[in-house]
């Protein structure tokens, strides 16, 4: 009678005990781990989207507020002494090269010329430049006008929060006198612009004075200077420029309202990235961009062939000793930090390519001698440097998932080694090692600290028409203007927006990379099968 | 038990609170952070002040950031304080005083190997600003020129382009470098390059200082430089306690022998 009741009754306590061991908010062990490493899982997606989502909050007003200061731009005439001043600049640009052609000159009688031709250049455009610059004090002042009263009404705005914020009645009343104090009234723009409105008509009489004056002082030059051929060659253009403007000075209204479209088109097709003047912010984005991608063209063109090669090698020729001596040692490189690359590249690589560069048989090469040592290519090498690890052993890996049987028919029908890897192996892998380079890719768009250190910092698009010696020509990037820029504009800024703005394009550019790069990969997939 | 626990307790609070009381946190300008401030700080240690010193040094703004956060209790700064970052600490109750320190003079330099000595006030604006292109322009070797600047978060970016520019954009062949040994180092290394620098800076090797319309800058003759500039402190209301005594020490003529060997000019000198 006792037996079959023991197995089917057992004792309460043992029950109870086992009971509690086994479970945690009422889930067993399993259940527990199954869940901890899904939290964990999705923590990841929850912050990626949290990043998302912070990027947009911050760089999505830079579009309104951006407009808002071109308005301002346009509203207090800044455009208005823009359209002028851009040609005239040119001038500058003119008379750089005449000074240069009288110091290359030996012959006094040229030198005299030269002198003269300078002269006549400067006076020529001291009109124009006197009535352009008191045009644009009053546009500058206009445009302080706006300013002060935005920043006024600001601040009023938050001495009004700290006055409802305050404890103390004396301080309370303090705060609110201040910011009665602060209150002014708003700029009439309208008003403000009368004086350079009527006053255009005489600018734009300056500036085709000029243009005759200076047409004659071109034809006065002495005729036989490489140099002032250029200059020669330079003015009718320069002439055509100002008569332009001259037109355009007329045709230009105030308050012609500014699109959105117009924004987006300054940011992504805008060529100056001005910050911190004192005429106006100009966030343009080609410029970086441009030397982002240049000094990523310039690493992946290095890194390529050095982490492909490389893989074939280990993977089809090496012995398992050389394996296993390569492997480890290309993926160290990989937790080398990058501001210890990038001091090597300053200290060691940016002297090396100098010093290279200023030897007598190398003058052949595009750009050499080069003057900076901080430059692109030496950007590239270092990130090419820091790209060969993921390359490498990505491209290995696509080598290594080549079925066997590919390899065992090559074999069979008697191809040598060397034309089973080209003709088998490296076209079965084909979409591995590509995608192995995308990847790469989005490794040298996003990084940051050797860019900064290296690239040079000198916000300009590259002179392409260098040729190929564009590459040892200074540049910033995406990356590193984020770094070297963040740190100091204050919080809601234009241009703290405009910076979110330039990290959420480098987010999607990474996006799109590694979008890529797994489009590439499923192709390779179904070579497995 | 009990008596223990709060007995450590009592411990770790007070030996808080004498660390909070004994730390003076000064937070601000790269000019004076890197070197000035805090040799002063450590003269001011060996002459029996006791107190601890926490100093960081990343830009002018940082020093109104960390102020009205109330993460600072000094600020250093390059530049006068502006506008509106007056209004932010009054709206966080903090009541801005402004101490001048010393006076800085920016230097401009060139490679050493550099014939030019001199160049006009002018000449140094339309090199700047991209006009004057090539060395042979100015009467030195031909050569283009690589026009080095700080980065527009510094103090000195800004002032240089009022001061020496007449407010107009610096050149689009200007390099940004992030501090003065950036540019000390490259235009040591290129032959034609052109900076500017604090003249704390200006001793370094392979670079020669450039006089301005005939005037170099000279710690005896401060206003007469073109690019001379005051620097200054931040507290909040007026100093007290330690803050007090770690000024007036700057201001005493052994602080006046630490900023003259740390390249400032005190400003005994300039009465």
């Amino acid at each position: 009678m006792d037996r079959p009741e023991t197995p089917s009754r057992p004792p309460l306590r043992s029950l109870i005990v086992r009971n509690r061991k086994r479970t945690v908010l009422g889930m067993d062990p399993q259940q527990v781990i199954k869940h901890f490493f899904g939290a964990n899982a999705s923590t990841a997606v929850i912050v990626l989207v949290l990043i998302m989502v912070f990027l947009l909050r911050e760089g999505v007003d830079f579009l309104p507020t951006y407009r808002h200061e071109l308005e301002t731009y346009r509203e207090a005439g800044l455009e208005l002494c823009d359209i002028a001043d851009r040609p005239l600049k040119e001038q500058q640009n003119l008379t750089s090269i005449l000074r240069r052609a009288k110091a290359a000159t030996t012959d006094p009688a040229t030198k005299e010329a030269l002198t003269d031709a300078e002269d006549a250049f400067d006076t020529a455009i001291e009109p124009a430049t006197e009535v352009l610059d008191e045009l644009k004090e009053h546009a500058q002042e206009t445009k302080e006008l706006a300013v002060e009263f935005n920043t006024l009404e600001s601040s009023r705005q938050q001495l009004l929060a700290a006055a409802a914020r305050a404890k103390d009645p004396a301080e309370k009343a303090d705060l609110l006198k201040e910011a009665d104090a602060s209150k002014v009234d708003p700029v009439d723009f309208s008003e403000r612009i009368m004086p350079l409105l009527e006053r255009r008509g005489e600018l734009a009489t300056a500036l085709i004075d000029y243009t005759a004056t200076l047409e004659k002082a071109a034809a006065a030059l002495p005729a036989d200077n490489p140099l002032v051929q250029e200059v020669r060659a330079a003015v009718p253009q320069h002439v055509s420029d100002i008569k332009q403007a001259a037109a355009d000075l007329q045709a230009w209204k105030q308050d012609r309202p500014v699109s959105m479209f117009s924004v987006v088109v300054a940011f992504f097709f805008g060529k100056q990235w001005i910050t911190n003047s004192s005429w106006q912010d100009f966030y343009g984005f080609v410029p970086l961009l441009t030397g982002s991608f240049v000094i990523a063209f310039i690493a992946i063109l290095i890194a390529t062939p050095i982490s492909v090669t490389a893989a074939i090698y280990t993977n089809q020729f090496a012995t398992e000793r050389e394996k296993e001596l390569i492997k480890p040692i290309i993926e160290f490189i990989q937790a080398i930090p990058s501001v210890v690359l990038g001091f090597i590249g300053i200290s060691l690589v940016g002297n090396l390519i100098k010093d290279i560069s200023e030897w007598g048989i190398l003058q052949w090469v595009p750009g050499f001698p080069i003057q900076e040592r901080l430059n692109m290519f030496n950007a590239g090498c270092l990130l090419a440097f820091m790209a060969v690890p993921t390359m490498f052993s990505l491209s290995e890996d696509a080598l290594n998932n080549v079925p066997r049987a590919y390899i065992d028919a090559s074999d069979a029908l008697g191809a040598t080694k060397l034309q089973t890897v080209f003709r088998v192996i490296v076209p079965a892998g084909i979409s591995g090692i590509l995608a192995a380079i995308l990847l790469g890719l989005g490794r040298v768009i996003g990084e940051t600290m050797v860019v900064l250190l290296v690239a040079g910092n000198r916000i300009a698009i590259p002179d392409f028409s260098a040729g190929p010696g564009v590459i040892f020509q200074p540049a910033h990037t995406l990356t590193g203007i984020i770094a070297q820029e963040l740190g100091e504009v204050s919080r809601g800024s234009s241009h703290w927006q405009a910076l979110f703005m330039v990290g959420i394009v480098l987010f999607a550019i990474s996006l799109l990379v590694n979008w890529c790069a797994r489009t590439v990969a499923r192709r390779f997939e179904a070579h497995k099968a | 038990m009990k008596s223990v626990v709060s007995a450590l307790c009592l411990t770790l609070a007070s030996t808080l609170a004498v660390q909070a009381q004994s730390t003076l946190r000064i937070r601000g300008s790269d000019t004076l952070g890197a070197k000035l401030i805090p040799s002063l700080a450590e003269g001011f240690k060996k002459q029996g002040g006791k107190i601890s010193f926490d100093i960081a040094a990343e830009g002018s703004s940082t020093a109104f950031t960390n102020l009205a956060a109330g993460t600072a209790e000094v600020g250093m700064s390059s530049r006068k304080i502006k506008p509106d970052e007056r209004t932010l600490c009054r709206a966080k109750s903090i009541a801005i005083n402004e101490i001048e320190i010393a006076w800085d003079m920016i230097t401009v330099v060139v490679n050493k190997n550099n014939p030019v000595t001199d160049l006009k006030k002018k000449q140094i604006m339309q090199i700047f600003a991209g006009d004057i292109k090539d060395w042979s322009e100015v009467g030195g070797t031909p050569g283009p020129i690589s026009v080095y600047t700080r980065n527009t978060s510094s103090g000195t970016y800004k002032d240089f382009m009022t001061m020496a520019m007449k407010g107009r954009e610096y050149g689009t062949n200007s390099q940004k470098m992030a501090g003065n040994e950036q540019i000390v180092s490259e235009v040591s290394s290129n032959a034609n390059g052109i900076g500017y620098i604090g003249y704390a800076y200006a001793g370094a090797k392979g670079i020669k200082i450039v006089s301005i319309d005939g005037a170099a800058p000279n710690p005896a003759a401060v206003k007469s430089y073109v690019l001379s500039r005051p620097t200054f402190l931040y507290t909040n209301g007026e100093p007290a306690g330690t803050i007090k005594e770690f000024i007036d020490f700057c201001r005493s003529p052994a602080g006046d022998a630490i900023i003259t060997k740390g390249g400032f000019v005190p400003l005994s000198q300039m009465k």
